[in-house]
């Protein structure tokens, strides 16, 4: 076994920078750290190892931030993130929720990776990537701090989503002033994706209009082992083992991997047929261990007549989004602005 | 002055004589090179030079290598290990390593419980790496940091008070501008405008305080007046039920005492400075955990500074008097000295009359703000102090700051600042229902905010910078940081728990450790040690037995 890793680190230090091989390996050593067999988590370390920035309302490279308590009963903070305005490059501290000048103004409500487990709304890597959306997009992006397994399971991330959700809907300053609504898109990484998309069902029947759903190597998963993850198991980064871990630790105790949050076109899935659901666009690494259940979410959404675009980037692995060093970077981020 | 020696009074503890577990000297001082960090690790919070990259990830390997080897030594590792610093991956890689290439040795490490401010003899393993700091490398990253400025902001929720908050901004403005008049009638139209908002949390708690502070710079002008004449008793009394409302003063003693602990590993005499005694509130802790600690307590010496008493009592002693007692019920030799001055810039170090045997801990809760004068020059008060401090080269200087920027110059950054800073403590206060600790708690953040907002010059005391800065005026002047690590981490976070409120949230800092309000640290703890010119002297080992 041993010699088979040692062929597989080198494999995965060729297709990926040194410094993107450093940052995800560097995560892959403390998050097994952090994981105890018996389930637990460690929680103090990890927020100790995490490396989080605070809020900044100055203006850097054209975007600024602030947090904001959307829900004091489960502490729920979201980071907001907008464009400074060449008028007010500064600015005032009164004018944070200063009404969206523009015709129509993207709303992005986005949920952090971290396989449920890991990573907050103010940890370093999220945060570059939020601004970087609010550049590419000419967007607001908020980020959830949703609550976290294995202390808080199913369906809590789900529920402070919608919170979220309902919150943005109802911000008077988010309003596009087109046609006075909110623009919404759902987006996520990782576990973030799997949120977006179970949020987005939520919506349905709600009133509440979700313009489109973006997911970054989304979480899905379920009790087969599809060929996909036979093959690539611990090649890149990441083990069917840690994979297995998240989700007994995120989905309900007894439960298996074909509960609907994991499965959604699984046995126990809703069916999206006649559904109004938000239009998708689903990237998909290459070298991502669970591909097989990412494509089968697409296969399950074109298989029920809803709008989807899959990216496929072949020579990717999980992370390549955080850091704008590869080509796979640059051709998502291109799609996304198009896409909103 | 204060003097008392309690000596007598304190029983005879028949301290063992433990071997002088002196650590090593620190590596000379480096000459500070601007190497080149990779950039977007920077940006993911992670500062590893470009040309050490390669090396980082052989290490990487490495532990991978280990960790599929022998998954239960890497399991151990995990519960066990104490981390420091994870931005400086290349030791934080390094560190887990050497932990791993040889067994733990097993000294058992002793934590401070908050509960009962009893020590817990814990048998976690410590590292076999020392708290050796790396010698602090000089980076571009830190000066970047620095001159943005960044202001930490927390949105209100409240709609109501979006008004208000315009309001106080205006108004401030208007001050800045020097346009009084304009200001008075924002001032008038706020005082009404107060009666319609929701004063419960958010903006509309704390906008009274900072409507108050703004009508007295524009009536009573900026030298203070009353507000800062509260007698040395008053503010005790304020100071003691900001204690016990809300965390951040216990995480204060908390994670000073824990350094302090740590560094004074292994000596026999020991003599802790504290530049704040108020009611001792710090102390009781550390000589019940230094009373437990193995090998037995060593001799501790306490000099408390303070302001003179003008009624002819003599708190410092009375403070002294109680602590003495205490030190005694659970033998350990305890001496202790009060320092009267009414400014800590006025405190000369022969005061201190520290002995060249003993290891010196130097103490600083919220002081050192106190020292930084209006025109930043060449000898303001601070730049003395820190190198009296140094010349009394102790081994640790614990340092605990508010996290915030109210010592810019232009009016209105700083008034901005506070009412973000303030109205996020306000709202943390929340959590706290028991009275009169809230309501006095209430009184002494209040005052803080009046000096902040109503005074200049040499009235203004509360002259708080963040941490970034911090560093680099300690760096300057020639101390380098002491990591604050995991177990102390975990140990504040356990702390919070005690609370019931969640909200309160501890963060590490590159090797410091905040407490704040939900994502905004309000408070920062550091430690320090001084560095010397000549190697660092290596104590003989006869030099610590007993006397």
């Amino acid at each position: 076994m041993a010699r088979s890793n040692e062929v597989n680190l080198n494999e995965c230090k060729m297709v990926v920078p040194l410094n993107t091989w450093v940052l995800i390996s560097n995560f892959k050593l403390a998050y097994n750290l952090l994981r105890r067999p018996d389930g637990t988590f460690n929680r103090h370390l990890a927020e100790f190892l995490d490396r989080k920035v605070p809020a900044n309302a100055n203006p850097v490279d054209g975007v600024f931030s602030f947090d904001v308590l959307i829900d004091r009963g489960t502490s729920l903070l979201c980071r907001i993130y907008r464009p400074a305005t060449a008028e007010e490059p500064q600015p005032n501290v009164a004018e944070l929720e200063k009404p969206v000048a523009a015709e129509v103004v993207p709303v992005i409500i986005f949920f952090h990776g971290g396989s449920f487990a890991h990573s907050s709304a103010n940890s370093a890597i999220y945060d570059t990537l939020c601004r970087r959306l609010v550049g590419l997009c000419k967007a607001v992006v908020v980020s959830v701090n949703y609550r976290r397994a294995p202390e808080n399971r199913y369906p809590c991330a789900y529920d402070d989503g919608w919170t979220a959700l309902k919150w943005v809907n109802s911000r008077p300053w988010l309003q596009s002033q087109k046609d006075s609504k909110v623009h919404i898109y759902l987006a996520g990484d990782s576990s973030g994706g799997n949120i977006a998309h179970h949020v987005a069902l939520r919506a349905i029947d709600s009133g509440i209009d979700v313009l489109g759903n973006i997911l970054l190597n989304p979480m899905f998963g379920g009790q087969e082992r599809t060929e996909s993850e036979q093959r690539l198991d611990g090649k890149y980064f990441v083990t069917l083992r840690d994979r297995d871990w998240y989700w007994r630790a995120y989905l309900p105790e007894g439960e298996d991997r074909d509960h609907h949050a994991c499965n959604p076109f699984g046995p126990n899935g809703r069916s999206l047929e006649g559904i109004n659901f938000p239009k998708s666009l689903v990237v998909v690494a290459g070298f991502d261990l669970i591909q097989d259940w990412q494509l089968a979410y697409v296969d399950g959404l074109k298989k029920a007549g809803q709008e989807v675009k899959l990216l496929y980037m072949e020579q990717a692995t999980i992370g390549f989004y955080l850091l704008p060093n590869n080509n796979h970077f640059h051709t998502v981020m291109d799609e996304i602005s198009k896409f909103v | 002055m204060v003097l008392y020696d309690s000596t007598a009074l304190a029983g005879n503890s028949s301290g063992s004589s433990s071997s002088s577990s002196s650590k090593p000297p620190p590596p000379p001082l480096q000459p500070q090179q601007q190497q080149e960090i990779d950039g977007l690790l920077a940006g993911a919070g992670y500062k590893v030079r470009s040309s050490e990259l390669r090396k980082v990830a052989q290490r990487l390997e490495r532990l991978e290598t280990a960790m599929v080897n022998s998954p239960a030594d890497f399991s151990q590792l995990a519960s066990d290990t104490i981390h420091y610093n994870p931005s400086d991956l290349a030791s934080w890689v390094d560190s887990l390593l050497s932990e791993f290439a040889q067994p733990p040795t097993c000294p058992s490490e002793f934590v401070m419980d908050p509960v009962t401010n009893q020590t817990v003899v814990n048998d976690a393993w410590t590292t076999t790496e020392p708290n050796m700091p790396q010698v602090h490398q000089n980076i571009s990253y830190e000066q970047q940091s620095l001159n943005n400025q960044l202001t930490v902001v927390t949105a209100m929720e409240e709609d109501s008070g979006i008004r208000l908050v315009h309001m106080l901004m205006t108004c401030a403005e208007c001050i800045q501008r020097g346009d009084f008049p304009l200001a008075t009638s924002f001032l008038e139209d706020m005082q009404g405008l107060l009666t319609r908002v929701n004063t419960v949390c958010g903006i509309g708690k704390v906008a009274g305080h900072f409507i108050d502070a703004l009508g007295r710079r524009i009536f009573q002008g900026i030298g203070g007046g009353s507000i800062n004449g509260g007698s040395a008793y008053e503010n005790e009394i304020l100071y003691h039920h900001f204690y016990e409302a809300c965390p951040y003063l216990k995480f204060a003693h908390f994670t000073a005492n824990q350094a302090i602990l740590e560094a004074f590993d292994g000596h026999d005499c020991v003599h802790v400075v504290d530049f704040n005694l108020m009611h001792g509130l710090q102390w009781p802790a550390l000589i019940q955990a230094l009373a437990l600690r193995p090998g037995g307590p060593p001799l501790l010496r306490l000099t408390g500074i303070g302001p003179p008493s003008p009624d002819g009592r003599d708190s410092l002693r009375e403070i002294g008097l109680r602590l003495a007692e205490l030190a005694r019920s659970v033998n350990v030799r305890f001496a202790f000295r009060g320092v009267a001055a009414s400014r800590l810039e006025d405190v000369k170090p022969w005061m201190l009359e520290v002995n060249p045997k003993e290891s010196v801990a130097v103490n600083s809760i919220m002081q050192l703000h106190r020292l930084l004068g209006s025109e930043p020059n060449r000898n303001s008060p601070v730049e003395t102090v820190l190198s009296w401090i140094r010349s009394l080269n102790p081994k640790i200087m614990t340092v605990v700051e508010q996290e915030a920027n109210h010592n810019q110059p232009g009016f209105l950054d700083r008034f901005t600042e506070a009412l973000h800073y303030y109205s996020t403590m306000f709202d943390s206060l929340e959590a706290c229902t028991v009275q009169p600790d809230k309501a006095l708690a209430e009184i002494y953040i209040q005052r803080e905010i009046t000096n902040v907002v109503s005074c200049e010059g040499s009235a203004r005391v509360e002259r708080h910078e963040p941490l970034a800065r911090w560093r680099t005026r300690l760096s300057g002047a020639g101390f380098r940081p002491l990591h604050l690590g995991s177990n102390a981490y975990k140990q504040a976070s356990m702390l919070l728990t005690l609370f019931s409120a969640e909200g309160y949230s501890v963060e590490e800092n590159d090797g410091c450790l905040t407490l704040g309000w939900h994502s905004r640290p309000l408070i920062a703890a550091s430690a320090w040690q001084a560095l010397s010119d000549a190697p660092a002297e290596f104590p003989a080992p006869d030099t610590h037995r007993p006397s």
